[in-house]
């Protein structure tokens, strides 16, 4: 556990320092994102908060940010401060921030239920052994000072309370919450500075020096304690190990923040604290910048509050609206000062003490000179920019004097401050051009001129045995040499490998020349298309560009058998993700049969041979006088052609719908029948023909 | 369809038995009951809580911190969620009670890791750990920064995407930076070069560039499930900003991604990105202006962005589902058990997209169903009615076989549809060919007059004198 709160104060430092030493080290004071986040935050459901705590964590941040919302929540913020106060059930935490709210709102309570209240406070302290009692009890009953006429509230044993908070304190500063309880506190320890300094003011005597320099003592062993930030910023943080609820370092540093301020406030003499601390102190609550946590935001802007208006000493904060300045546009170097909330700063002067340029620890480019304060918008400016500052990284060392000299203990100004500057400009390019050289005489082939201002289309080739050669000059708007941080010529083939090459100089003489005969391996044999591509860039170059140049067609050797394959370059996730194409399934074609009429026409032509027969059988005379005449056989000669027409009709239904078993079923029956008639009729006519015969 | 990952918990077998022992009875009753009372108030929340096939957002997630002021300092992203309807379980990362799941079942719907420098994770999470709880079908979100340690980068690279392995390198962009009066190292980019896609960052156009600053990182080649969603500008490069460039810059370009999402087979989804500040209250409140443009913003893009986003990974967008896979022959209504060869069909099936709170009908004109055997033999659009219902009609191909109906689904952003329902596919019957081809006629005639001719004959040939 112990380990992990370690590296969880590493790791608050990391993430702090991260977030604000890269936005350059520079604290920005309160500001309008404040409020505006303020607004956001504490905007309750239907204006009621859920406790009077919150009640008076709201009221009191709208009031240091100077927002005045009190109208929209005063009546329900009353009506339950009125309610707590009357009622004897109250806990004490909730009288304590009932009077607060009461403090800020003036809600109009009677007299006769402040003295209800400070009675049964009163009566708290005397038999309070525990911190948080002694806290809430001597808090509410100064609060009630405050906010009442009365003048004789006072402590009746105030040294003996002071004794009791004091029994609680350990010997390196920090609080226990109750003489049970053996783990101390840095939490505890703002808590107890501040029940302290309500025990001296409610006192009807002098407290006993000796108990307030034994509590300064306290208050600078508490500050051997302090953690620090790489940019200068201090902080609390609670080493208290299973604590009851964990107190992060902002609500531990703004405790003791709180207790520190409250108990200088009624003391007098000096407390011996550098004002590097004090100052480190406010740097801590505001690099944390818009907290997205209504407790963190009353924190921060509660400590803040303090922290201006404190009798140690007051941080003043030089803040810069732009550590980037523009050379070509000249740019005036402006700073402000103000205080933690944003207010104007005393009279100062803000002086420029050295330039260094970055990475070199070397001498100042420039002697030490004033700023010119322009009172109306109360900025500090430098008129011109110092003729030997070219475009690059500077640091610039910054020293705040104070013009009476009776505030210099008043105030914290932090010495020496450096802060990281940006000068940009526009750098110049020239002379680019680009060239195929052969290779071993250097003879050159051919050569483009080029305006990397403009737009370029070079057409180049070239084979494996060239060389490519591309130049320009960079030089800054004094005219000296310009290494920018980017500069690279990318080649890029058809199928989207890339090549990069890190351009060098001399001077202000860029160059590179590619032998592509090293290459070769390195651009996996792959000849074709590649199109040139040049990009300069630096974090104070204005004109950073990105150029097309043009293309160059190279002719490389073919590839021998193990030479490494070029890497796999991601999908288009279009190809995988699109619909695919249709498919329409293509049927077997019907099989090609006649043309309807021909078939109808041939199906015409087999009636003609019927025809012929019919015509012949008419010519030949056709009768039928041997038809039976007596009635039986003539019977049987009806039912047997019946019987055949029978038959042929069962093969034209076969035909038409019948299936072969149907078919053959009616058949048989049907054979049967004309087997039968048949054979009388057949029989009937062969006896008649032979008795014809014979007759 | 449902995706395979959203089941139901089941209630753990706590119910009562019936004792043997008559003398234990009354012992094992209050015993029981008592264990029934807990059991059900245990496991009211986690039952009404858990996700279902019917809401496939996600319900619950662990943050994880380096330290828990992120909380504060990312309170909008946030509070955002919980407005949602997200159930936050903030922690720190190495907190030795970490689990994700207990008794076989997952606690968490959703991981945000917020921990870039986390080193080795508290309690019984790991890298496998995350990686199972990936596959599993939960949903992921990485943010890195520089000070990115080698287990977040690890996790990341089996997502499918690498980062930068220069520890000190950030994204530098002397193009399109934000443009700040109090940064001057163009560390801080604002990145406009969005991926296409209405189902990833909604159908508003984010206006504004979002704000960048962090760690390159790239894709996998060999990854395709890996998207790109935020670009850098052709002139971005990764490097340290502050020593010289000697060899030339790992990654460059376009090729370096910002912002990236997977979308698992199992539609597991997981957002990648190299910088934790993108989510931070500081960016979202931002003005921004680009470098060169004149445009200045009020806002950055980033809280769109991520909102949008951070809508699709928590499967509040692009989630679909296919319902009713119907097909039927022409003219009738129910489904066959076997289709003829040339029998002309139709084929119908809903498909709907999870809103976040409701299946609404999803509405487009690429769907596509195959009548597949070994290939596709018809592959067609299907035409909807905007009410989610999809349908074609077809005939069956003159091959007969086993085939299938086969809806695969697979678009930029939303969850695969792939169904697929058998159906044999039978040739003619003897009795189903052509029976009156005219071609025949002659045959036909002749036989008939034949016919005709021989019962005339048969007078003829007997009656004759």
């Amino acid at each position: 556990m112990a380990r992990n709160i370690g590296r969880f104060l590493v790791l608050i430092a990391a993430a702090l320092i991260y977030s604000s030493a890269l936005a350059s080290s520079i604290f920005q004071p309160i500001s309008d994102s404040h409020r505006s986040a303020a607004l956001e935050l504490f905007n309750p459901l239907g204006g009621s908060f859920s406790s009077v705590e919150k009640t008076y964590e709201e009221l009191r941040t709208f009031e240091v940010l100077g927002i005045d919302k009190r109208s929209d929540i005063s009546t329900a913020a009353c009506q339950s401060v009125s309610e707590i106060l009357g009622s004897s059930s109250s806990t004490l935490k909730d009288l304590f921030y009932a009077l607060k709210v009461n403090g800020i709102l003036q809600c109009g309570i009677k007299e006769d239920v402040f003295e209800g209240v400070a009675s049964r406070l009163q009566s708290v302290v005397g038999g309070a052994s525990a911190l948080l009692d002694f806290y809430y009890s001597v808090g509410g009953l100064v609060l009630i000072k405050g906010q009442t006429s009365k003048d004789d509230l006072y402590l009746s044993d105030a040294e003996g309370v002071f004794r009791s908070i004091k029994a609680l304190s350990q010997s390196d500063g920090r609080w226990r919450y109750n003489s049970n309880n053996p783990e101390s506190s840095t939490f505890a320890a703002g808590l107890a500075l501040e029940a302290l300094a309500g025990i001296v003011s409610l006192s009807s005597s002098e407290i006993d020096q000796s108990l307030i320099s034994t509590t300064k003592n306290d208050i600078l062993k508490l500050f051997d304690s302090i953690e620090k930030y790489d940019d200068g910023a201090f902080y609390f943080d609670e080493k208290l190990v299973g604590a009851r609820e964990h107190q992060g370092a902002l609500s531990t540093t703004s405790s003791v923040v709180r207790g520190l301020t409250a108990f200088a406030a009624v003391t007098s003499g000096s407390l011996n604290l550098p004002s590097g601390k004090i100052l480190g102190l406010a740097k801590f609550f505001l690099g944390i910048g818009i907290p997205g946590d209504a407790k963190d935001l009353f924190n921060q802007v509660d400590s803040l509050a303090f922290l201006e208006s404190n009798t140690v000493s007051i941080p003043l904060i030089l803040s810069l609206p732009a550590t980037v300045l523009s050379l070509t546009k000249k740019d005036a170097l402006k700073v402000k000062v103000n205080t933690v909330l944003g207010s104007n700063a005393p009279p100062l002067t803000v002086n420029l003490l050295q330039v260094l340029r970055s990475g070199s620890k070397d001498t100042s480019l420039i002697e030490s000179q004033e700023l010119k304060f322009d009172p109306e918008i109360a900025v500090y400016t430098l008129d011109a920019m110092p003729k030997s500052v070219d475009v690059g990284k500077y640091t610039f060392v910054f020293e705040m004097v104070l013009h009476d000299s009776d505030h210099k203990n008043l105030y914290a100004t932090g010495g020496r401050i450096r802060i990281p500057i940006f000068v940009t400009g526009v750098i110049e390019v020239d002379s680019a051009e680009i060239a195929v050289l052969d290779s071993d005489l250097g003879s050159i082939e051919t050569k483009k001129k080029i305006d990397l201002a403009g737009e370029n289309t070079v057409s180049l080739s070239a084979n494996h045995l060239q060389k490519l050669r591309l130049s320009f000059q960079l030089s800054t708007p004094l005219g000296h040499a310009f290494k920018p941080h980017q500069a690279i010529l990318k080649l890029t083939h058809e199928t989207k490998v890339e090549h990069m090459f890190v351009m060098g100089s001399s001077g202000k003489q860029f160059e590179i020349i590619l032998d592509f005969l090293g290459q070769v391996e390195k651009f996996f044999y792959l000849s074709g298309r590649y199109n040139v591509q040049l990009a300069v860039g630096d974090a104070v170059m204005e004109n950073s560009f990105l150029k097309a140049i043009g293309h160059v067609d190279l002719d490389l050797p073919a590839p021998p058998e193990k030479a490494p394959q070029p890497p796999a370059q991601p999908l288009d996730p279009n190809l995988i993700y699109g619909p695919k194409a249709e498919i329409a399934h293509i049927f077997r074609a019907p099989e090609k049969l006649p043309p309807k009429k021909l078939s109808l026409t041939f199906s015409g032509l087999t009636l003609l041979p019927f025809l012929g027969f019919l015509v012949g059988l008419l010519r030949l005379g056709v009768n039928l006088k041997n038809f039976p005449s007596s009635s039986v056989p003539a019977v049987f000669a009806t039912l047997f052609h019946l019987g055949i027409a029978a038959v042929l009709s069962l093969y034209m239904l076969f035909w038409l719908k019948l299936d072969l078993f149907t078919t053959l079923k009616a058949l048989s029956f049907l054979g049967a029948f004309l087997m039968f008639v048949g054979h009388r009729i057949l029989s009937h006519l062969a006896s008649s023909s032979s008795k014809l015969k014979s007759a | 369809m449902s995706p395979p990952h959203r089941v139901n918990p089941q209630p753990l077998s706590l119910s009562p038995r019936q004792p043997k022992h008559p003398a234990t009875t009354k012992m094992a009753r209050s015993n029981f009951s008592v264990l029934t009372i807990l059991s059900v108030i245990l496991l009211l929340p986690v039952l009404s809580l858990s996700f279902s096939p019917d809401s496939p957002s996600d319900r619950r997630l662990l943050v994880l911190f380096d330290d828990l002021s992120l909380k504060s300092s990312h309170s909008i992203f946030f509070n955002s969620l919980k407005s949602r309807g997200f159930d936050l379980d903030f922690k720190l990362a190495d907190d030795p009670k970490l689990a994700l799941q207990r008794y076989g079942q997952y606690l968490y719907d959703g991981l945000i890791l917020f921990s870039p420098s986390i080193e080795r994770f508290g309690g019984a999470l790991d890298l496998a750990a995350v990686l199972d709880f990936v596959d599993s079908g939960h949903d992921l979100i990485i943010a890195a920064d520089s000070s990115a340690s080698d287990l977040i980068k690890s996790v990341a690279t089996e997502c499918g995407v690498d980062f930068d392995e220069d520890p000190s390198a950030l994204v530098i962009d002397h193009r399109s930076y934000a443009v700040v009066g109090t940064e001057g190292d163009h560390t801080l980019i604002a990145a406009d070069d969005f991926i296409e896609s209405d189902v990833l960052l909604g159908e508003n156009k984010i206006e504004a560039p979002v704000l960048f600053k962090g760690i390159a990182h790239s894709l996998n080649a060999a990854n395709n499930l890996v998207l790109k969603v935020l670009s850098a500008s052709p002139a971005a490069y990764s490097a340290n900003p502050s020593s010289k460039l000697s060899s030339p810059p790992s990654l460059t370009g376009s090729s370096i991604s910002l912002v990236s999402v997977v979308q698992a087979r199992n539609n597991a989804r997981i957002m990648i990105t190299g910088s934790l500040d993108l989510f931070s209250n500081r960016f979202f409140r931002s003005s921004v202006q680009k470098a060169g443009s004149p445009k200045k913003y009020d806002k950055s893009g980033n809280e769109q962005f991520v909102a949008e986003l951070s809508k699709w990974v928590f499967h509040e967008r692009g989630h679909l589902k296919a319902v009713n896979l119907r097909h039927n022959k022409a003219g009738e209504t129910n489904e066959p058990a076997m289709y003829r060869i040339k029998d002309d069909l139709d084929f119908s099936v809903e498909i709907y997209e999870w809103s976040g709170k409701s299946w609404e009908p999803y509405v487009a004109n690429d769907v596509q169903v195959q009548f597949y055997m070994m290939s596709p033999y018809v592959l067609k659009t299907l035409s909807n009615d905007k009410k989610g219902l999809y349908h074609t009609s077809f005939k069956v191909p003159d091959v007969y076989g086993v085939f299938q109906f086969k809806v695969e689904y697979n678009r930029l952003g939303y969850t695969s549809l792939l169904l697929s329902k058998q159906i044999p596919v039978r040739p003619f019957k003897h009795n189903e060919y052509e029976r009156f081809i005219t071609a025949a006629f002659p045959y036909y005639g002749a036989s008939f007059t034949m016919m005709a001719g021989f019962f005339i004959f048969s007078f003829v040939y007997l009656y004759h004198k």
